[in-house]
């Protein structure tokens, strides 16, 4: 189907040539889009408190107008971005276990991997997730620990269950691999995070292999 | 924390100073567990200590300094508990069983601590989340020394090490901002698996978790 634009450059053919243009929302977007990694970039780089409405703008390359006509200032910015990374790493990481035709331990691995890709390919978003809002505000906190219980429940959904293995322990697994990935991050190391697999992988499901066995023999007995 | 008399009490000037030191700790782990480390100020922190301000910034130079010294100093006493309860132990297991056990007794004693260290270590922001770093990998050697290889298999990287801390840390945290902090002895149970499992394979650690 043309575009929009192609329709209206065809309307014109034999008359001036006229700038294409993209369709509105297209731009609107676009433009959110670069406002959102702008103050990703820039609290990576100097933190949420030093980063200021100009710097965004500025970065983004988008006027100040145009900041304010869809965000109400600063904050929503940053939890709009916080809020859009996590939905897209999510997503990533569905959509890449939706392929697995194995068992919980390659959906598990493969769910991992696809974070820890994420991770690598985003790691100013990362950095602003995983770092940066645990300090930026209260409702940025709050953000943070929704977001490790959707992770938690991933898990959850995933491994085996077993009434004798504790109820908590999704919510530490989640923990360790956000403070090694944290860590990661913080020695300037995001791109690599996907060396940090094979490893993770191993702390990952320990709990749930002997979990496992041990259902098994009480089947067996 | 008690004060002391005011007036001419005759009490040595160090000691003076020292007692205001540990009143203006305990006062600012109460302030943020009260109201977090953005709304504490130096004010604050002085009228919950009984101290003036000037004698405030005889001791600190900024609130971001009297919270690194607090923070310091929880998590120095956290670890001579933890190295305490490690020190008694017979079979590396038991310890670690022993260690948790003691550190859930001292954080559900004293909450504003386990608020301090657990939560506002990773919050307070720049210039001072390293200290939470710090201190997380300074426990990391009393599960790291003496852990076995579960049977029929092989010691689990390094990085278990690291992430078991940094999971049982986070699980605690969590239950803070829950406000269960006066429950977490419940979780023995729990870290315990959730620690000694990767060294150890299920049934071994439930064995020592059962006593």
């Amino acid at each position: 189907m043309p575009s929009r634009a192609q329709a209206r450059s065809g309307e014109k053919k034999g008359s001036v040539p006229v700038r294409p243009t993209l369709p509105r929302e297209f731009i609107a977007v676009h433009k959110r889009r670069r406002i959102m990694d702008a103050i990703a970039e820039l609290t990576a780089e100097q933190g949420y408190d030093a980063t200021k409405i100009g710097d965004i703008v500025r970065r983004a390359g988008v006027a100040r107008k145009t900041l304010y006509d869809n965000f109400e200032g600063k904050e929503e910015v940053f939890l709009a971005a916080f809020d859009t990374a996590v939905d897209e790493a999510i997503a990533q990481i569905e959509a890449d276990c939706a392929e697995v035709d194995g068992g919980w331990e390659e959906r598990i691995q493969t769910g991992l991997a696809s974070f820890l890709r994420y991770v690598s390919e985003n790691p100013a978003l990362a950095r602003m997730c995983m770092i940066e809002s645990l300090s930026a505000t209260p409702a940025a906190t709050e953000r943070y620990e929704a977001a490790m219980q959707r992770f938690v429940e991933m898990v959850k959904r995933t491994v085996p269950q077993d009434d004798q293995m504790p109820e908590t322990t999704e919510e530490s697994l989640v923990g360790g691999v956000a403070w090694i990935v944290y860590q990661q991050i913080r020695r300037d190391e995001a791109a690599k995070a996907e060396d940090l697999l094979p490893e993770l992988s191993d702390f990952m499901l320990a709990p749930f292999h002997g979990a496992a066995e041990a259902a098994k023999k009480r089947t067996n007995a | 924390m008690e004060r002391l008399p005011r007036g001419r009490h005759g009490l040595p000037r160090e000691f003076v100073a020292q007692n205001q030191r540990e009143r203006l700790l305990a006062a600012l782990a109460e302030c943020l567990e009260e109201k977090g480390y953005e709304r504490t100020t130096v004010a604050s922190i002085g009228k919950r200590a009984g101290v003036s301000k000037s004698d405030f910034y005889k001791q600190f130079e900024s609130k971001d300094a009297c919270f690194v010294a607090a923070y310091d100093d929880a998590v120095e006493r956290i670890r001579a508990t933890v190295q305490e309860a490690c020190a008694e132990r017979k079979d590396w297991g038991g310890g670690v069983l022993d260690a948790l056990d003691a550190l859930l007794r001292m954080f559900e004693a004293e909450p504003a601590q386990a608020q301090l260290v657990l939560v506002e270590g990773l919050r307070a922001g720049r210039g001072v989340y390293d200290r939470y770093q710090v201190a997380l990998q300074g426990f990391v050697p009393f599960l790291r020394d003496g852990a076995p290889a579960p049977t029929g298999g092989e010691r689990p990287p390094e990085a278990t090490d690291e992430a078991v801390v940094g999971g049982i840390a986070s699980l605690l945290a969590r239950r803070v901002l829950a406000g269960e902090t006066k429950k977490m002895r419940e979780l023995l149970a729990d870290i315990a698996e959730f620690a000694l499992t990767p060294y150890l394979g299920t049934a071994e650690a439930r064995r020592i978790i059962a006593g």
